[in-house]
């Protein structure tokens, strides 16, 4: 038997970088950073927008400087003319993600316990997921009329299916391990739901619901325009007929807003609900 | 071999901003590309152009701007006249149109299958573009004109500083239209005695038309009035649907729809356009108000010789006209049959865009002082073409 010896000069060396020998250091230096970048990006192309408009490098007509868009928000939410818009459309998607949340996680819940319901049900409704929502607004205006109804109607549908999938997925991919547990320890079917399935499955249910939260402003917005009088996607439809492109930015900014909003409002009751699920701290932080 | 974290973070950070950088330079470009090239001066006088009589057009070839006669009869001359004057080189031109199937479009499309443009040394193609996305670009010089009609969007892209005027009539209805607002009577209701006042109205046509104005004139008749009725802005094919059913208490129907409830008891005719008084035509931007006028006023010509030519009274007294019109216009035959036709008129009335002006007001959707007529009417073109000296 023989024993080679390493050769010392062949050995690669490897130094501790910044953050292991200053990690908590190093780690506030880089959310420093990211945070910087998110606020930076964003205003630079603000600014380079302003000052395109001013420079009349852009026509400020077709494209109203961020100042002017932001004087006239401010006007107009002042003088109260904006409010009605924001209210139509967050009562729509408000109404609609609270019934297509109910209802996709009730039958996802469903769907995904029972193999027999799964097996009649998920054809059909995979066949009415791949279908634009937006389609199905002429049908609903004429199951509903011209009210609330389809709008409230479209963004439940809309929702429904991101929840419906999400949870019969969740629910579907549960450890057996854990169910048997629960059966183990004589669970009522109230008490296999309480303690198995909900907790293991409401994490990847949220996550729908993230998601669908984005999606039901962006199916409104598409909505208002068709069949509305008010709401912000009207508001943004009908100022751009009439060629008043710094209202239709107006309703752009707010729509964004509103997104962004809802979006982080349902990320946070996430973070609330479950607290025993991996953290999610929001976008493009490592 | 070492690799520091900040030299990560040096990559991160140049990637960030090599992202942010292209997308600058996106939207530079994008804006270098939209140019206001819309705010040059006027080149050319039009007070200064020589007004020669034209052949073929009279004393009927004009009429005075302030006659609101319902029963004026428009302006006409002969047919072929006024004569082709070639440009020297031919002129490509592009017209934006909302549409090229609907009747009011047929003297454009019938001038272009006829060679009346040709004639001029014009290449006309027609562009389908809704007006507020054709405005930009009429006013960019993009475009050369705008089949359309001097709407909301217009007199806000006029008060915004774009160079855009109306140039041309295209038609006021036959008297025998019923185009317009209609009611469904509640019990001891008729035509006289409705009360338009908060009702619910169904229109296919968006707020900021120019259709406003006949609605506010109709609503106004009958108690109403556009800042008292609440709107219902539908598809086409719901606004008869929702009248019938109860969805909206009145809609304006337009052509052929109308049909349907006439002499059907229950609903009642309140008013359309004003007879006599063209709404829409011709809009021209710089290249043809400023840039290039011999060019502006060559495409009139060709137009208002189409019109002397083939519309020049009831063109659909002659059925294979009208199989004509429907094959070119791509429309069902039957339709353009079964409604009166269109008093094709090239001229505008003296104080049409205050009095939209002030129906698009009255519907809340004018920004501004009122634009005085001088800012967005120019009859020099269309005098000029059939020889009329202001």
């Amino acid at each position: 038997m023989t024993t080679i010896a390493p050769d010392r000069e062949s050995v690669l060396v490897r130094a501790p970088g910044p953050h292991e020998l200053h990690p908590v250091r190093t780690h506030r230096r880089r959310r420093a950073l990211e945070l910087s970048l998110a606020v930076a990006v964003p205003l630079a192309l603000i600014l380079l927008w302003q000052l395109a408009a001013a420079q009349a490098w852009i026509d400020d007509r077709v494209y109203p400087a961020p100042s002017t868009i932001l004087a006239d928000g401010w006007d107009r939410a002042a003088a109260g003319d904006l409010w009605p818009d924001v209210w139509a459309t967050l009562k729509r998607v408000l109404a609609g993600y609270a019934i297509g949340t109910g209802a996709g996680y009730a039958l996802g819940l469903l769907m995904g316990s029972l193999s027999l319901v799964r097996a009649a049900l998920e054809p059909l409704l995979d066949a009415l997921y791949v279908v634009p929502k937006l389609a199905l607004l002429p049908v609903f205006l004429n199951m509903f009329g011209l009210g609330e109804g389809p709008q409230v109607a479209l963004v439940a549908t809309t929702v429904f299916f991101f929840v419906w999938i999400s949870t019969m997925s969740a629910v579907m991919s549960i450890p057996s391990g854990h169910r048997d547990a629960g059966q183990v320890f004589g669970a009522s079917p109230w008490q296999m739901f309480r303690h198995v399935l909900l907790p293991a499955s409401l994490p990847s249910v949220l996550v729908g619901a993230r998601i669908a939260a984005g999606v039901a402003v962006l199916v409104i917005v598409a909505s208002e325009q068709i069949a509305a009088t008010n709401g912000l996607g009207h508001l943004i439809f009908d100022s751009r007929a009439l060629f008043q492109n710094d209202v239709m930015f107006v309703g752009i900014v707010c729509v964004a807003v509103l997104g962004v909003l809802f979006s982080e409002l349902v990320r946070v009751a996430g973070r609330l609900l479950t607290p025993w699920a991996p953290r999610d701290r929001g976008r493009g932080q490592s | 071999m070492r690799i520091g974290l900040f030299r990560f973070m040096r990559i991160g950070l140049f990637r960030s901003y090599g992202v942010a950088v292209v997308v600058a330079a996106l939207l530079a470009s994008a804006g270098c590309s939209a140019s206001p090239s819309s705010r040059s001066e006027p080149q050319a006088d039009a007070a200064s152009r020589t007004v020669r009589p034209v052949r073929g057009c009279g004393e009927a070839s004009w009429t005075d701007p302030a006659d609101m006669s319902p029963k004026r009869q428009p302006a006409r001359c002969e047919p072929g006249a006024p004569a082709p004057r070639r440009l020297p080189e031919t002129r490509k031109l592009t017209i934006a149109t909302g549409t090229l199937s609907a009747e009011y479009v047929a003297p454009l499309q019938v001038a272009i299958d006829k060679g009346e443009f040709e004639r001029e040394g014009l290449d006309v193609t027609l562009r389908v573009l809704p007006t507020p996305d054709a405005l930009p670009l009429l006013a960019r010089g993009e475009i050369d004109a705008l089949w359309a009609a001097p709407e909301a969007a217009v007199m806000n892209g006029l008060r915004g500083g774009f160079d855009i005027k109306w140039v041309a009539g295209n038609f006021s209805p036959d008297p025998a239209s019923k185009s317009g607002l209609w009611v469904r009577l509640k019990d001891g209701e008729s035509a006289d005695r409705v009360t338009m006042a908060g009702r619910t109205l169904g229109t296919m046509i968006g707020k900021g038309s120019v259709i406003a104005y006949p609605m506010e004139q109709a609503l106004e008749r009958h108690g109403g009035g556009l800042d008292k009725i609440q709107y219902q802005q539908l598809g086409s094919a719901d606004v008869l649907t929702a009248l019938q059913n109860g969805g909206v208490d009145s809609a304006w129907l337009l052509d052929p729809v109308w049909r349907t409830v006439d002499g059907t008891p229950g609903y009642a005719f309140l008013g359309g356009q004003p007879p006599g008084e063209p709404l829409g035509g011709l809009l021209y931007g710089p290249s043809l108000l400023n840039d290039d006028m011999d060019a502006g006023v060559a495409l009139i010509r060709a137009y208002i010789r189409t019109v002397n030519s083939y519309f020049a009274s009831d063109y659909k007294k002659d059925a294979s006209f009208v199989t004509y019109l429907a094959n070119l216009l791509k429309a069902d035959e039957s339709t353009l049959k079964s409604t009166p036709p269109l008093r094709m008129d090239w001229e505008i009335r003296a104080g049409t865009t205050d009095r939209l002006q002030s129906a698009y007001a009255a519907q809340g959707v004018a920004e501004g002082d009122l634009l005085p007529e001088s800012q967005t009417v120019n009859r020099a073109l269309y005098e000029e073409a059939v020889g009329h000296r202001p």
